[in-house]
């Protein structure tokens, strides 16, 4: 991997450029099926990123931090523009603060051989091959592959957090990370606010925080869709079993790429309950098809397909929608319900550990 | 919420997988069958069903694909379901997933619901509230991964904590392709799996070697079970498997 001393990863819009061209997006994944309605979607939504980009140039022009504010909040809403992401994302998840105040800290990292942990090498090792093979950047084959940038954010961030060390999921997202930024320690520093800061315990061992909040999901659907609640109820269908991948891989794979980048621009700005809008969003506009199944697959496989289709295609109207469709949810609902479920679950742990 | 978390318990109420036929389906938790079910939790045969996809079975069994991270286990599955093997095409598996196949099993449509698990070990508090629905389970490990194999007493472990006592279980030593890499010997595994009292045998989701029987043998395991006829010789299937599997390399079979 070509890293210059900045820590750029100089290749990526070249090969963009080049031979990518054709058979992939501009972030370098495969075409899927239906690219034809995407693109579609996307001549449209050029015109409005272009607007964006202007006022998002103009708001940023001379600043490198970000203010919190109802403006700012509505322009990221309304979608950060691939040029500034990395910038905002950087300042507004505080990642920018904190490589600021640790230089160097991100080499050290890798430099310290002795006492890198061999299992959390190995782990790493594994998903190397199997994160993105889809994206023409992060296949063996590529002559600018970057596992190796990848392999390196994620032993970094293990040794930087033992105590999550490295989780199966958080592959993808510093695979997105490296893509947006193309940058590993900027990749790194943003990984430390998603993980540290912004999404609950969701990767350690225990994995505490993702089963709570796939049970606080439960519990806003119980009030906001109640017939979806019922038929997961009737069919026993456990909320993890449809729903863990939505929130360990924060949409990515589950949602389109671009609609994915929308999620996170208001991830890193607004927190983690956004991930509640989306899933709620999902839910609610498509309960009549959910409300169909007759029975535990069915249901499970109506949860895959209600990710796909024009609805999640067309981030723009879709960004629009979280926002509207499952009605007011604020932050202290949420904090009461993970702390409600949080207990809830660690009695449960307790009583059921064989 | 947590519905099923709770009732956990060994040998009693073995639930089984959902039927389409909701007909006398009283909500019960974890019994979706409609017709009338053996204590076993099996689909009565003689009441044909239609599953989501539109195809028609006679009984349907629950069948889990565990064992160490990238040894393999959702490759298996795809050459088992689509009967590919796409070299670099698959992702690490993220939480629980399952896919449905039905066999024909002597005259018989036999529905195999196989899920697929997440092999890193924090994932297993998440996956093991699902192993006590199963009827079968593959344990995989990778010939070409020692800690792999190592690890194959843990997990067994981890299925008596949590499985069904009954549950068949079957040990699979995957990539058996990889004559290069191996590290694990067959005679290794099939010691193990003598110690342990479980079928074994070597599979290849690279060039499909016993990859179909490993599935049809534990089907047929489970249909055997559910039906017992009188006149019936019991199924053995561990002298099925060494009758039927072939060998890793050229001239063994």
């Amino acid at each position: 991997m070509e890293t210059e001393k900045n820590g750029n990863i100089t290749q990526v819009h070249q090969n963009n450029s080049t031979k990518a061209k054709g058979s992939v997006d501009s972030y370098g994944f495969e075409k899927p099926d239906g690219y034809e309605s995407y693109e579609e979607m996307m001549t449209e939504y050029l015109a409005v990123l272009t607007r964006r980009s202007a006022k998002w140039s103009k708001l940023m022009k001379g600043k490198v931090k970000v203010e919190n504010n109802l403006k700012v909040k509505r322009y990221v809403r309304k979608g950060v523009p691939n040029e500034h992401r990395a910038q905002i994302w950087m300042a507004a998840s505080g990642a920018q603060a904190q490589m600021e105040k640790n230089p160097g800290y991100y080499q050290s990292l890798l430099g310290m051989d002795q006492q890198r942990d061999p299992k959390l090498e190995e782990t790493v090792r594994t998903d190397m091959h199997r994160t993105f093979p889809d994206n023409v950047h992060f296949r063996n084959s590529s002559e600018t592959c970057l596992q190796n940038v990848l392999y390196n954010v994620l032993l970094a961030y293990g040794c930087h957090n033992p105590s999550v060390g490295y989780c199966q999921g958080m592959n993808f997202i510093a695979g997105y990370l490296i893509i947006i930024t193309k940058n590993e320690e900027k990749s790194f520093w943003l990984m430390d606010a998603l993980i540290g800061r912004i999404l609950p315990d969701y990767y350690t061992p225990a994995m505490l925080g993702l089963k709570t909040d796939q049970e606080v999901l439960g519990e806003l659907v119980r009030v906001k869709v109640p017939a979806v609640w019922q038929a997961m109820a009737q069919h026993d269908v456990m909320w993890t079993l449809v729903v863990s991948r939505w929130f360990i891989c924060l949409y990515i794979d589950v949602l389109p790429v671009e609609t994915v980048l929308r999620i996170w621009d208001c991830l890193f700005y607004e927190g983690s309950k956004i991930l509640f809008r989306v899933a709620l969003t999902l839910i609610r506009h498509h309960q009549a098809e959910l409300l169909q199944a007759t029975s535990m697959p069915e249901l499970c496989e109506r949860f895959k397909l209600i990710t796909q289709g024009a609805f999640t295609n067309d981030c723009h109207t879709f960004m629009q929608e979280i926002f509207k469709e499952p009605g007011s949810l604020s932050m202290g609902t949420v904090t009461k319900l993970r702390e409600t479920c949080r207990g809830r679950i660690l009695a449960e742990e307790v009583s059921v550990s064989p | 919420m947590s519905r099923k978390k709770n009732l956990k318990g060994k040998g009693s109420s073995k639930s089984s997988i959902a039927s389409p036929n909701k007909s006398s389906n009283n909500g019960k938790s974890g019994n979706g069958i409609g017709s009338v079910a053996p204590s076993n939790g099996v689909v009565y045969p003689s009441r044909p069903s239609v599953s989501s996809s539109g195809e028609f079975y006679d009984m349907a069994f629950k069948v889990m694909l565990v064992g160490d991270s990238g040894v393999g286990k959702t490759c298996l599955l795809v050459r088992f379901k689509d009967r590919a093997f796409l070299a670099g095409s698959f992702i690490s598996t993220v939480g629980i997933d399952f896919r449905n196949k039905v066999l024909t099993i002597d005259m018989l449509k036999v529905k195999l619901q196989i899920w697929d698990t997440a092999g890193q070990e924090r994932f297993r508090s998440v996956t093991h509230a699902y192993y006590r629905d199963a009827h079968a389970l593959l344990l995989l490990y990778d010939v070409t991964n020692k800690a792999s194999f190592d690890n194959i007493k843990a997990w067994l472990t981890e299925i008596h904590d949590y499985a069904q006592q009954d549950v068949v279980i079957m040990l699979l030593g995957n990539k058996a392709d990889a004559t290069h890499d191996r590290v694990v010997k067959r005679e290794e595994g099939e010691s193990l799996a003598k110690a342990f009292g479980v079928p074994f045998m070597e599979t290849s989701a690279k060039s499909g070697l016993n990859v179909e029987l490993a599935f049809t043998a534990v089907a047929k395991e489970l249909k055997h079970r559910s039906i017992k006829e009188p006149d019936d010789p019991k199924f053995q299937l561990q002298d099925y498997v060494n009758k039927e599997m072939k060998t890793a390399g050229c001239c063994s079979s």
